[in-house]
């Protein structure tokens, strides 16, 4: 039997006065991570608003476990950690207060786990939220939403402003989450670190529109950085997919997009190196390539 | 009413649980401050009609724009509930929580009056007019903000609704079938009182539905 895809946009349109949002497709399968990797502005809080139904796309459907987004939120939102850099909770209550809130609420309110999170993450449940540091304010947020075992946790720059030791106690929760192989995460970030770690699928997001998606081993496996040293008075010959070209006199590197043995091959003896390109390389040099074609 | 909508409602009654119990307090001091002599009875009015007026600015703007400005909207809009829903909740749950110290506070002042043998029974028709009037203001205060996100014209609903409590003790003083009436000993129940408790009453019904029409209508919310 097919499961329901946890996340399906299709062709979404969102446009605001600045800022377009254009013909967005994604999709996210049970049991997989997704970074959602774009520079500032680049439309991932909106792509995530529209999954979270707190904004109605103005084109496309939005589904999310099934549900069309925004009418039937209520009933998807039962099923969904929502957590954002911007959410705040209740500066004048304790954690311990909204844990008795969100407990009242869902049915699937982990209490133990709660409490363990609550220890893991060295916060204190009797603490006003006011009192909290940005830090323990994102892992009191994710705490809500972690022990509530949703089946779709969607986070938005969950772990911008945080310590590296703090991002590394919340990721490794993230990997916890999927030991559920019908759970799945949406994660935006534009920390290439993080999402290198944790994810499986990455779609890279630049001025409003999706510009790759793939699983990360594929973008890991594709993309290489080649350096050549041409032969005297020799010229480059035009390669295709190559997304960027640098020449300084008779060397020459190479990005390409679709890297294969053949392509080494047929570039010869000139070839030095062959190297593997970071995540964030990768997606900086798509980024870019991506402008140059749209010629901005 | 569900589940999900109680716990809001109840949520809302805890996070300004100090200001409806302050509220009340500081009213009933008032009350009890405008028992005894013709200035200290204006003293005490004064002050009881200002914490009521200023609960319904600061309830609102607290409940609703704070909730706004400082992005706890978010937290809640994460909670499995639709755009009605909250605009919903939070009417019913705001109008509850001001409901709460107003009727005490409203029932006080027509105690004092009626109970105090100084003040003239006649101004007890005045006294649920102004009550009325104060609940169909605060109304008008708790829509616009959930109409609006803007600042400055939440300030200028804050002002105007102010300023209407001054303008309709005027236009209510100046129909001669209250204003005669208000030194008289019993309290005279007219057609003039009746008339005005019913625009009152309509003014807040239509007030109150308005946010099921256009606010929970909203396609986007943040």
């Amino acid at each position: 039997m097919t499961q329901t895809k946890h996340i399906e946009m299709r062709n979404v349109r969102k446009a605001f006065r600045f800022f377009t949002l254009e013909d967005l497709s994604l999709d996210l399968e049970p049991g997989q991570i997704m970074g959602l990797v774009g520079p500032n502005g680049a439309g991932k809080s909106t792509t995530i608003r529209l999954l979270t139904g707190l904004l109605a796309p103005d084109a496309g459907e939005v589904r999310v476990l099934g549900h069309v987004m925004p009418d039937n939120q209520a009933v998807a939102k039962r099923d969904i950690g929502f957590v954002s850099d911007e959410m705040r909770l209740f500066g004048h209550a304790t954690l311990e207060w909204h844990m008795q809130f969100i407990a009242s609420i869902y049915a699937g309110w982990d209490e133990q786990y709660a409490r363990t999170l609550v220890k893991r993450f060295n916060l204190h449940a009797k603490q006003n939220v006011s009192g909290l540091s940005s830090g323990e304010h994102v892992k009191a947020v994710l705490l809500l939403a972690l022990a509530r075992r949703p089946r779709l946790l969607i986070l938005d720059e969950p772990t911008s402003g945080l310590d590296p030791v703090a991002r590394h106690e919340l990721l490794s929760e993230f990997m916890d989450v999927l030991r559920d192989e019908d759970r799945s995460i949406l994660f935006s970030s534009h920390n290439t670190v993080d999402v290198e770690r944790i994810s499986d699928r990455i779609a890279f997001i630049d001025r409003g529109r999706l510009i790759d998606s793939s699983d990360k081993e594929d973008f890991l496996e594709r993309w290489r950085r080649i350096q050549l040293q041409l032969p005297a008075g020799a010229a480059m010959p035009e390669l295709p997919h190559v997304v960027s070209r640098v020449q300084d006199g008779q060397f020459v590197t190479l990005t390409t997009n679709q890297y294969s043995p053949d392509l080494i091959s047929f570039l010869g003896a000139g070839v030095r190196e062959v190297q593997r390109m970071s995540l964030e390389e990768i997606f900086v040099a798509n980024v870019m390539h991506h402008r140059e074609l749209r010629g901005s | 009413m569900n589940m999900l909508t109680r716990k809001l409602i109840a949520k809302d009654f805890y996070l300004n649980r100090w200001l409806l119990v302050g509220t009340t307090v500081a009213g009933l001091v008032a009350l009890l401050i405008a028992a005894e002599g013709e200035m200290r009875f204006k003293i005490g009015m004064i002050t009881w009609l200002t914490a009521i007026v200023a609960f319904g600015v600061v309830l609102a703007t607290f409940a609703i724009a704070n909730e706004r400005k400082e992005r706890t909207l978010q937290f809640v809009l994460s909670l499995p509930l639709s755009h009605g829903d909250y605009v919903r909740i939070k009417v019913i749950g705001l109008m509850l929580c001001f409901l709460a110290p107003w009727a005490v506070l409203s029932a006080g002042a027509v105690a004092l009056v009626a109970i105090m043998p100084n003040l003239p029974d006649g101004m007890l028709p005045i006294i649920v007019l102004l009550c009325g009037f104060m609940l169909a203001n605060y109304a008008v205060v708790l829509c616009s903000a959930l109409h609006t996100a803007s600042e400055g014209l939440m300030t200028l609903v804050i002002i105007v609704t102010n300023m209407g409590i001054t303008l309709f003790m005027f236009l209510i003083l100046g129909l001669p079938e209250l204003r005669e009436q208000l030194m008289a000993p019993v309290p005279v129940w007219n057609s003039t009182f009746w008339t005005v408790l019913a625009v009152e009453f309509a003014a807040l019904l239509v007030t109150m539905s308005l946010p099921y029409f256009v606010a929970a209508r909203r396609r986007d919310f943040i």
